[in-house]
């Protein structure tokens, strides 16, 4: 939890948006039937599906007033406005880190997961997201950082001009190969920066091994094991679908 | 008679269940998976449960809730490991153990700490087992009588008071936090007459938000944020040769242990308070009922006791409302919940006519828990903290991917995931800024219930609130809520510390006078 003076600050700032959010939950309720038929039901009042939001949204705006009242009184909102004009550029470490779990929680769900290789998709996430975080250092973070995003790029641009379409016709699994040529540069790129450091390029084998066992012990629990469809089957889940069906 | 019947049922039920040979290989897998949950810091018993469930859906029932529950008693008794042993809680619940486990280990006394926890863990475990066993016949009989207005406000019931004790800032951050869970709770086509509420003409959000993803995202992904983010750093263990059981410590502090026990069942009897508080409130309790308060927090044993005995019993006193009224006592309960519903059991008043002896078969499985605990304790505690070498930004990111695939597998929905993410940012960003977790998720869960119980009792009165004032329980609850409420204004503080002046006053005068 914050300090307490940020916490102040916090929640003015967060009084306001509750407000808003409250407003747009209460303007949305008054759209639902409350007097009128629904699907050939004559509502009253005390039956219309508006009646948990009208509640909800009341009791969301009274609080954030409570809040929004608090903030003001013991400083917080001078406090915001204060420091918004001493704001001094630049992110903190602290938030290059949390911007770094972000870029690659939302790369690997929204980009990855529903059109790339299930296994090749958890290698890429995970030698990102435990390299950048098990070096423990600002700088190679940031370089990585840079390297991973602008894999992801590319492969946005490919889905975005729907360029992976003919790809994939020409070439079989052609994404899934993209990937797993990112993957290996990535790995050749982070050797590379990090060369002249042994405890380093331990860590790097170390994160390998364990990129690539999470995923070859998970598919095979949930795609053989629970039999759940995985969100996209490409190139490796399919050799693994062969090598499964030869052997039984 | 009927006792007896019901005591030889009962160890019948503990025999067949127990003698099953997949049944202990689960029993014991699962336990060791909830202490090294448990004991790695960033990872809860609610994680550990909301994982493990993805992987007990094709099981049988009865295998899954061995699992399920095996891995909830064991990741509650884990979070001691590191508390003692390096100074860092395992879990929430185990913080108050640190106060003074981590000062034993310091001295050298970490085996019989370990020893003790052990112990104490496996009878809070089974204190909260006969509490489940006495009281659910009773709170069933009672839950039997309720109409929809009761539901309605038990389940805000549920959500407020979750929120007021949870809330480690202001009380009514914790409100807020529930009301955006109840508001998540209608997004989705309505349960009564299908009106698609919030759903922005998304088709997939007609079926509303699924409760697991929501759970995994609203404890998992915070958890995976915050530990990478703020660099948590796992320093060295402490040494110990042997877990040391010493009965005669046991036997000496009997009287405190029962009262620790009974204190975590009863707060883990209490909505959506969790085996954190229960543990917190025992150790508060020792310290000032102890003769010798100033040893607290210098390596006391009585403190690990009480902390360990409490949240170990909270376990069953969470399964109370949770199996006879279908509201969680704590958040590992609440991912129970979601468990349970995922193999067709609905918890609440009709759980004994629609799964006879299902209650019973909880007991026996928190039974076989307390002594697979203890021995997995005894046996495996040396080979457990290894664990805690390995480093968090290693474990963190796979704790991600099973998130994710947890989240995806129970409905081979994606758009589960897209969901999943920004809850979980949200939640981290709530965390931060006090807002506890707990009553959203309550509010995700009971949002339903609260909903279609208001709309069905004014329903049935035509519109009138008045059923409130004439049914006892509804009257009981909605006093509850209302003195809950008021007694967070200013002029009601103001006017109890008058009425406690007075008093005060004159009792000074009474003895003047005397």
């Amino acid at each position: 939890m914050m300090e307490k003076k940020k916490l102040r600050r916090a929640d003015f700032v967060f009084s306001v948006i509750l407000l808003a959010f409250s407003l747009f939950i209460l303007g949305n309720t008054f759209t639902m039937p409350m007097k009128d038929s629904w699907g050939g039901v004559m509502n009253v009042w005390y039956v219309s599906p508006a009646l948990l939001p009208l509640i909800v949204s009341a009791a969301l705006i009274i609080l954030g007033v409570a809040l929004l009242l608090y903030s003001i009184r013991s400083g917080g909102a001078r406090d915001f406005i204060a420091n918004i004009r001493k704001r001094t550029r630049g992110i903190s470490a602290a938030n290059v880190r949390f911007l770094a779990v972000l870029l690659a929680l939302a790369s690997f769900v929204y980009l990855n997961i529903p059109r790339v290789d299930f296994f090749l998709c958890i290698v890429w996430f995970l030698l990102y997201c435990i390299v950048v975080f098990y070096f423990d250092e600002a700088t190679l973070l940031v370089k990585l950082s840079w390297f991973y995003l602008g894999g992801n790029l590319l492969l946005l641009l490919l889905f975005i001009t729907a360029i992976d379409q003919p790809i994939s016709r020409a070439f079989p699994y052609g994404i899934d190969v993209l990937l797993l040529l990112l993957i290996i540069a990535f790995w050749l790129y982070t050797r590379l920066v990090v060369r002249a450091d042994r405890r380093l390029v331990a860590r790097l084998r170390t994160t390998v091994i364990v990129s690539v066992a999470v995923p070859l012990i998970l598919v095979p629990i949930f795609k053989f094991g629970l039999l759940v469809p995985l969100p996209h089957e490409g190139g490796i889940i399919g050799i693994m679908s062969l090598i499964r069906y030869a052997l039984r | 008679m009927l006792v007896l019947e019901r005591l030889g049922h009962f160890f019948s039920l503990v025999f067949t269940l127990g003698s099953d040979p997949l049944n202990l290989v689960t029993l014991f897998a699962a336990m060791l998976m909830g202490i090294i949950f448990g004991a790695m810091p960033g990872l809860t018993a609610t994680l550990g449960v909301a994982l493990l469930t993805t992987l007990t859906y094709g099981m049988e029932t009865g295998r899954a809730m061995i699992a399920l529950l095996a891995i909830y008693v064991g990741a509650v008794y884990g979070g001691s490991y590191a508390s003692i042993l390096i100074n860092i809680p395992g879990t929430a619940a185990a913080a108050a153990t640190a106060m003074d486990g981590y000062p034993l280990a310091v001295q050298g006394r970490a085996g019989k700490a370990l020893g003790l926890t052990t112990t104490t863990s496996a009878i809070g475990t089974f204190v909260g087992m006969l509490f489940v066993v006495s009281m659910s016949p009773l709170i069933s009989a009672l839950a039997l009588q309720f109409t929809s207005f009761e539901f309605f406000l038990l389940a805000f019931f549920g959500i407020l008071i979750s929120g007021t004790l949870t809330s480690p800032d202001l009380v009514y951050k914790g409100w807020i936090a529930g009301f955006l869970g109840i508001f998540l709770s209608t997004v989705g086509r309505d349960g009564l007459q299908f009106y698609p509420r919030f759903t922005f003409g998304l088709s997939d959000l007609d079926g509303g938000l699924d409760v697991i993803p929501v759970l995994i995202g609203a404890f998992g992904i915070p958890q995976v944020i915050q530990v990478l983010k703020d660099k948590v750093v796992v320093g060295e263990a402490k040494k110990f040769h042997r877990i040391l059981p010493e009965i005669r410590d046991i036997v000496h502090n009997i009287p405190a242990i029962i009262r620790s026990a009974l204190i975590g069942v009863g707060i883990g009897a209490v909505p959506g308070i969790g085996e954190d508080i229960a543990a917190w409130v025992s150790y508060g309790t020792a310290k000032n009922s102890s003769k010798h308060p100033q040893t607290f927090g210098k390596g006391e044993l009585q403190g690990v006791i009480a902390s360990e005995t409490a949240n170990n019993a909270c376990i069953g006193g969470a399964m109370i409302p949770l199996l006879n009224l279908g509201v969680p006592g704590s958040p590992p309960a609440a991912m129970m919940l979601g468990a349970l519903m995922i193999h067709g059991v609905t918890p609440g008043p009709m759980i004994n006519f629609d799964h006879p002896g299902f209650i019973l078969q909880i007991t026996a499985i928190l039974l076989l828990a307390s002594f697979a605990m203890w021995i997995t304790g005894m046996l495996l505690a040396k080979q457990v903290i290894k664990v805690l070498r390995i480093p968090p930004p290693v474990f963190m990111p796979i704790v991600a991917v099973l998130c994710i695939i947890g989240s995806y597998s129970l409905g081979t929905r994606v758009f589960n995931l897209y969901l999943m993410i920004p809850i979980g940012v949200v939640a981290y960003f709530l965390t931060e800024m006090g807002y506890p977790i707990a009553p959203l998720v309550i509010g995700v869960i009971l949002g339903p219930m609260a909903d279609q119980n208001l709309r069905r009792a004014l329903m049935v009165s035509k519109g009138s609130f008045l059923p409130i004032f004439t049914r006892p329980v509804a009257l009981i609850l909605f006093l509850l809520i209302l003195i809950m409420m008021i007694s967070q204004f200013g002029f009601y503080k103001k006017l109890i510390g008058r009425i406690k002046d007075r008093i005060a006053r004159s009792r000074g005068r009474t003895r003047q006078s005397d």
